[in-house]
């Protein structure tokens, strides 16, 4: 009596979360989200051994038991629709079967067997045409999920190769139907011709401009699928590299940029700045409008404020200390140094004129490179000592003797070019 | 001759090194989608020596230079990309943080819709995250002084709009849509990664330990 009870709770469960039940089965991928409002349907279901987790996982989704998917697959012709392609191939092969029968039995003028014949063509053929149209329909669930119920990007790309495989499979069997040849084997049936000559056809046309569609929407999910891939591992790629290399910008100080890559050709900003023609009188009206409002307008600008009187003298205990904002070239030239002392430099050694490239600093590379060598000079002798400079010099065409500098390298003594 | 309010818009957005894409301008993106106007537009920039081109997605629409052969253009080549070289880490991470906020592999793409309050909501739970937005906030793009996770993510997300990154969306000023600077963004990213030889990881292409 109590087994009888408890499956009647369980049916009247699985009646009464049935919405959230069939969502999880056909749209996410089996899982019901675990979420405050789900709470009590979960406990239910969890109670009658309708769902399933891992102990210690409880922050993932639950699962529907394999059982219960069993059920929402049969019940909700999932399965069918999966396979309809051999579905509807055995229905044609049987059809075909038929025919030849039907064929037999006129030539032998076997007429209740040509009446048996007809009535199981008939049924043959509805079955047909009701499964081309439920199987095309079928990959339209798939474009309206996204696959999404597939978290892991490679699966779902994997998925939606799957379902391109089979709507091509579908898409060539409807090819391989000969319906001239059967309506020709039909007779004078006017009923069966009508099936042959009218509905399948129609059936067909319809499920192949379905199975276009799906079959394009679903390339086109495949493409965005790939890139979206592609895209994660360039991004990924980029996280690791600038974590194995601290400090590492990208630089293109070597290419001459004859042939620009499309991707690098971004101009500077270019304002388009005008200003009103006061040498135009049909413009006399609007800039006299223009400037009686500017007039009346407040100025935007306060006035500065007249200094407080003093009514009483206070000597600042702690005192007044102002800071002095640092000059971006020192902190450039600082920051460079402090890298080469410490001796985080990736390749073992870095150009001074790159630095000053891969910085969005308005400097000369003279006053730059100058600044550099002043810094260098200031440092303390121990710091001193782990700074080794190269110059990159090219003699003047004139006087050799004099040098132009066009780059100082700094490196550390005794370490290992990379 | 009468003023073309769309046109001038469109030419002085591009002139001004903005990226026109659905998000960012609508009616400017609807406007360039007519060839004719694309040929006004470009013929337009072909007198400043510039040119009208698409993103490699074609979401975007970009001002470039016609004609590199000048030492002025290549100069300021190498200084638009020293502007974006500098800011590629912290926009990286970003890009990685959003990524494992939403527990997907999809990165930001054009349109997309970034939510302070899911991000919040999903930092709150995973403290690894929150270290994530920290050092993240640390860096000079995205450089604030404030300690709460809110603050700190209205910082990032100011920031991203100052920079054309994001567009705000709807009237609560905490949900964005990714605008098609992104798709800018992984164009050069996408030639750096070729340039300087960076590895993309992918364990199926990495040759498999075999049993002894």
């Amino acid at each position: 009596m109590a087994r009888t009870h408890d499956a009647q709770s369980a049916l009247k469960a699985l009646a009464n979360h049935a919405e959230l039940i069939l969502d999880a089965h056909l749209n996410r991928g089996n899982r019901i989200p675990d979420t405050d409002e789900n709470l009590s349907a979960l406990e239910t279901l969890e109670h009658h051994r309708l769902i399933w987790r891992f102990r210690g996982e409880e922050d993932q989704d639950p699962n529907l038991k394999k059982e219960l998917i069993h059920l929402l697959v049969h019940v909700s012709g999932a399965q069918r629709r999966r396979w309809a392609s051999e579905q509807v191939f055995d229905l044609w092969q049987s059809l075909e079967g038929l025919f030849r029968d039907y064929h037999e039995a006129k030539k032998r003028a076997a007429f209740v067997d040509i009446e048996r014949l007809e009535a199981a063509i008939r049924e043959c053929l509805a079955e047909i045409i009701d499964d081309i149209r439920s199987a095309t329909e079928g990959f339209v669930s798939y474009l309206n999920s996204g696959f999404g119920y597939v978290t892991d990007l490679r699966l779902r790309i994997i998925e939606n190769e799957k379902a391109i495989e089979r709507a091509g499979k579908l898409n060539s069997l409807f090819d391989s139907f000969n319906i001239r040849e059967l309506a020709e084997q039909a007779g004078n049936d006017p009923f069966l011709k009508r099936l042959l000559l009218k509905h399948l056809p129609a059936a067909l046309e319809e499920g192949r401009q379905n199975l276009a569609y799906a079959l394009n929407q679903l390339r086109v999910m495949l493409v965005q699928m790939r890139e979206d891939q592609r895209l994660s591992k360039l991004i990924g790629a980029f996280e690791d590299h600038f974590l194995n290399s601290p400090g590492y910008i990208p630089s293109i100080a070597d290419l001459d940029l004859e042939a620009c890559p499309p991707a690098l050709n971004n101009p500077k900003p270019f304002p388009l700045v005008a200003y009103g023609d006061i040498y135009d009188p049909a413009s006399d009206q609007e800039l006299i409008e223009l400037a009686q409002s500017a007039r009346s307008q407040p100025r935007q600008e306060a006035a500065p404020k007249e200094p407080e009187r003093l009514t009483s003298i206070e000597n600042d205990l702690d005192g007044h200390a102002e800071t002095a904002e640092q000059d971006p070239l020192d902190e450039l030239v600082q920051q460079l140094l402090d890298m080469v002392v410490s001796g985080n430099i990736g390749a073992g050694e870095i150009s001074a004129h790159d630095t000053l490239l891969a910085s969005s600093l308005d400097a000369t590379p003279a006053t730059f490179l100058r600044a550099v060598e002043a810094q260098v000079d200031a440092l303390p002798p121990e710091d001193r000592r782990r700074v080794e400079l190269a110059y990159d010099a090219m003699p003047d065409s004139l006087y050799p003797d004099n040098l132009y500098i066009q780059d100082i390298t700094l490196r550390q003594p005794n370490v290992e070019r990379v | 001759m009468s003023a073309n309010p769309l046109f001038e818009r469109t030419v002085s957005t591009l002139l001004a090194g903005e990226v026109i894409c659905e998000v960012s301008n609508d009616d400017l993106n609807n406007y360039l989608l007519l060839p004719e106007n694309q040929q006004q537009v470009a013929s337009f920039l072909g007198q400043l020596n510039r040119t009208l081109r698409r993103t490699g997605t074609g979401e975007a629409w970009v001002c470039a230079y016609e004609d590199l052969a000048t030492s002025e253009a290549k100069e300021a080549v190498r200084q638009q990309f020293s502007l974006v070289a500098n800011h590629l880490e912290p926009l990286v991470h970003f890009l990685r943080l959003i990524m494992a906020v939403e527990g997907s592999q999809r990165p930001i793409l054009p349109g997309s819709l970034v939510q302070e309050s899911v991000i919040l909501d999903r930092l709150s739970s995973v403290p690894s995250l929150e270290a994530k937005l920290r050092s993240l906030v640390e860096t000079q793009f995205f450089r604030t002084k404030k300690t709460d996770s809110a603050g700190q993510i209205r910082t990032v997300m100011t920031n991203l709009e100052k920079a054309g990154y994001l567009k705000s969306h709807g009237t609560t000023g905490s949900v964005y849509r990714a605008t098609g600077k992104w798709s800018w963004l992984y164009d050069v990213m996408t030639f750096i990664e070729t340039h300087e030889g960076i590895q993309t990881s992918d364990p199926e292409d990495e040759p498999q330990m075999r049993l002894a």
